[in-house]
């Protein structure tokens, strides 16, 4: 099964990076796509990480979340369409041919374009934040952000989170096959997911609960609080960052420039 | 040094006590093993010697532990007793931290104030010892429940510390891991090490232990040089499991064609992804049979027991059930075929009500008369008292009972079990295989995946030892068949 947000152990572009320069590449994207409103800036974006993650070979691991990205922008779009209509009506959620509601819920054109806007700015933002997951351990995430005075509790708070996602992933599937093996046969579709939420979510919680207390036992007893560490296998800046880092700062720079010069371009 | 004086503790919310007036020394360079039935207050001894008990949780406490000579409750923290004491708990996953093996053990020695090259060095000897080197650079995710003991085990003895309490280390480890393991403690003990180790396998650690505790109701019931414990015939059945007598003189039903097959397994190959499972498997088991399937960690016993009910499809080959192709049934169509029982019990319970749970298989496969059947499999599981209780209330040994009750209940004429008796002591063990064997006497068949030897030779009619993914042999006990 593949573990959604959890490292990958290959040699690639963004592996031989510090955490560093994928914090500031995290950073520089999420400021660019959450201020640019143009579609076509966006998709440039996309595609930029897209030629990254190919440069890297990490491309089937964001590909592997393709699906769960499409699902997510329709359902972007359809919110936005239901809840701001904004601009011309290109057509109705309800055919004008049907008696009495015929007509309801416009569906215009400027929440179109807000929803897709949305839509590709949440592609951008799981795309980048992915590459920086799958390709950084967490040791050397443990080593960034102590060097950046992030409290311990804090960090290993963040490490914690990422830890248990493939933990309950795992749980799911085996809990749900434990209740298919029990004749449970809670149908496909939404419908059936809405079913199985009790025989799965219960032991689900209950389990990952019980697991949550050993995790913070084990924390504790390994002294990973103690704040007295040996900085070992460091990862130092290296000329690969050196590139990245001015690079960003280029990018930032021309996009700043664009925006003010040829606004059009971005917005 | 550990000392319990008079220590007694009750959990939040309970009224029972966990642990009653125990007490309990742990000398420099000792080896306790403490076992007993599950229930017993095992793991909350490990809690309480640890000082978890202290600083972690509420409830009522009384008496007093000491490490080292100091109270517990007067070290600042559990950071402050880790530099001291390092404790191994029983789920091996929840001890997976990290995303490599490497990762793990080299993030626990970076806090014990070593230099780089000592770090190094150190974790180059645990990868070593705890043979460890080969798998490196993989997720502890993805490693069998075994690897995962191992690796939370060599983080702990990362920490390099004089004591070592481990909970249940070799509770899912096959025969020749758990001597590995065995290995790697003895050589602890050798220098200098203290050792409380939580155990059912006694036969496995008894070179080790220089005293035997056996804990019933939360108090130490019996201690004392192994030798001394064992010779009480009571205390030797609850440590040494004795499945004398279980296996029937009957001879099982015999497959005279392939129609009365309960399972026809005709060469069947499976594989992960890229890597294979399972071979070119050729196998079949009689209605009536009781079968034991062993082999190492990793072999595929796992992997072929899922096809019966498809929750694995053959990459190659058919799996026919009670003459069904399982290419062409569903898993819930199987179910009535098939009932199998997982090796954690605490994947399948959602119920309130341990009754509850029972009858949600009857439920889903549309039995009726509910009542009786549900009475009648809670009394042969020996929890008929316990039906209106919440299940994850019970132990571990009456949880593994129930999650069998909840399959025998749906009827179906093939029982498939994963590690039955993981974690259990003698007596509860015995008591999981005396279920099975009455049904198997009403005619229905039974397959085990076990590591343990006595339920191979003493409960099955037939032993089939896998391999890397092969049959290596297919026996019929003698004297039977």
């Amino acid at each position: 099964m593949a573990e959604i947000l959890q490292y990958v152990h290959k040699d690639g572009l963004f592996h031989r990076l510090t955490p560093f320069s994928k914090i500031l590449l995290i950073i520089v994207v999420a400021v660019m796509c959450v201020l640019a409103t143009g579609i076509p800036f966006l998709l440039l974006l996309v595609a930029a990480l897209i030629v990254l993650a190919c440069a890297s070979n990490l491309h089937r691991e964001l590909f592997g979340q393709l699906k769960l990205l499409l699902v997510m922008s329709v359902i972007f779009i359809v919110i936005t369409v239901l809840t701001m209509p904004n601009g011309l009506a290109i057509g109705t959620v309800i055919p004008q041919g049907v008696p009495v509601i015929g007509g309801a819920i416009p569906v215009t054109a400027g929440a179109v374009m807000i929803g897709i806007v949305l839509a590709l700015r949440f592609v951008v933002l799981i795309f980048a934040f992915q590459l920086f997951l799958i390709s950084t351990q967490p040791r050397d995430l443990v080593h960034a952000l102590d060097r950046l005075h992030m409290p311990v509790d804090y960090i290993l708070m963040f490490i914690i989170a990422l830890r248990f996602i493939p933990t309950l992933q795992i749980e799911g599937t085996r809990i749900h096959e434990a209740q298919l093996a029990r004749g449970y046969n809670p149908g496909t579709g939404l419908l059936g997911k809405v079913r199985s939420v009790h025989p799965i979510v219960v032991p689900l919680v209950s389990n990952a609960l019980l697991r949550s207390t050993v995790l913070g036992l084990t924390i504790d007893m390994r002294g990973y609080r103690t704040g007295t560490r040996t900085r070992v296998r460091e990862r130092l800046l290296g000329t690969a960052d050196y590139v990245t880092i001015t690079g960003l700062f280029v990018v930032a720079a021309g996009f700043a420039t664009v925006a003010l010069v040829a606004p059009v371009l971005v917005f | 040094m550990i000392e319990l004086s008079e220590v007694s503790y009750t959990y939040p919310h309970t009224v029972q006590e966990a642990l009653h007036q125990l007490s309990l020394v742990l000398e420099k360079g000792r080896c306790i093993m403490v076992t007993g039935p599950s229930g017993a207050g095992k793991t909350t001894l490990c809690l309480a010697a640890s000082g978890i008990l202290a600083h972690e949780y509420g409830g009522k406490k009384a008496g007093v532990v000491t490490i080292n000579g100091k109270n517990v409750a007067d070290y600042p923290g559990l950071s402050a007793i880790a530099q001291t004491l390092g404790i191994v708990f029983d789920d091996a996953e929840a001890q997976m931290i990290f995303t490599t093996v490497e990762e793990e053990i080299l993030s626990a020695l970076e806090y014990r104030g070593l230099s780089p090259e000592e770090i190094e060095k150190r974790l180059s000897e645990i990868l070593e010892v705890t043979y460890l080197t080969a798998l490196k650079d993989r997720s502890p995710h993805h490693l069998s429940g075994g690897q995962k003991q191992r690796v939370a085990l060599a983080a702990t003895l990362a920490l390099g510390n004089d004591v070592l309490i481990l909970d249940e280390p070799t509770s899912e480890l096959d025969e020749y891991a758990t001597r590995q393991i065995v290995s790697i403690l003895k050589n602890l003990k050798d220098q200098g090490k203290t050792l409380l180790i939580i155990e059912h396998k006694f036969g496995h650690f008894r070179e080790i232990i220089d005293t035997l505790v056996i804990m019933e109701h939360g108090a130490i019931s019996t201690i004392g040089a192994p030798d001394e414990v064992l010779k009480d015939n009571r205390i030797r059945k609850m440590v040494i499991p004795d499945f004398a007598g279980i296996r029937s003189g009957t001879a099982p039903a015999v497959p005279t064609g392939r129609t009365v097959s309960a399972i026809d397994i005709r060469h069947l190959s499976f594989s992960y992804g890229d890597v294979p499972a399972l071979h070119e498997v050729n196998l079949i088991i009689g209605p009536g049979e009781f079968v034991a399937i062993v082999g190492e960690n990793g072999s595929g016993k796992t992997t072929l027991i899922r096809q019966f009910n498809r929750l694995l499809t053959p990459t190659a080959g058919d799996v026919l059930v009670n003459g069904k192709n399982t290419r062409e049934c569903t898993i819930a169509e199987l179910a009535r075929d098939v009932g199998l029982v997982f090796q954690n019990p605490d994947h399948m319970f959602f119920a309130d009500t341990v009754k509850d749970e029972v009858a949600f298989g009857l439920k889903n496969l549309d039995i009726g008369n509910r009542d009786a059947v549900i009475d009648a499999a809670l009394t042969e599981a020996g929890l008929l008292h316990a039906k209106d209780l919440y299940p994850r209330w019970l132990s571990r040994g009456e949880r593994q009972r129930l999650a069998i009750a909840c399959v025998v209940a749906m009827q179906p004429k093939i029982i498939v079990l994963d590690e039955p008796t993981t974690g259990l002591d003698g007596d509860e063990a015995r008591l999981i295989m005396e279920i099975l064997k009455k049904h198997q006497l009403r005619g229905n068949t039974v397959v085990v995946i076990t590591h343990n030897r006595e339920i191979a030779r003493d409960c099955a009619d037939r032993i089939i030892v896998m391999d890397q993914g092969h049959v290596l042999s297919d026996t019929r006990v003698r004297g039977v068949g």
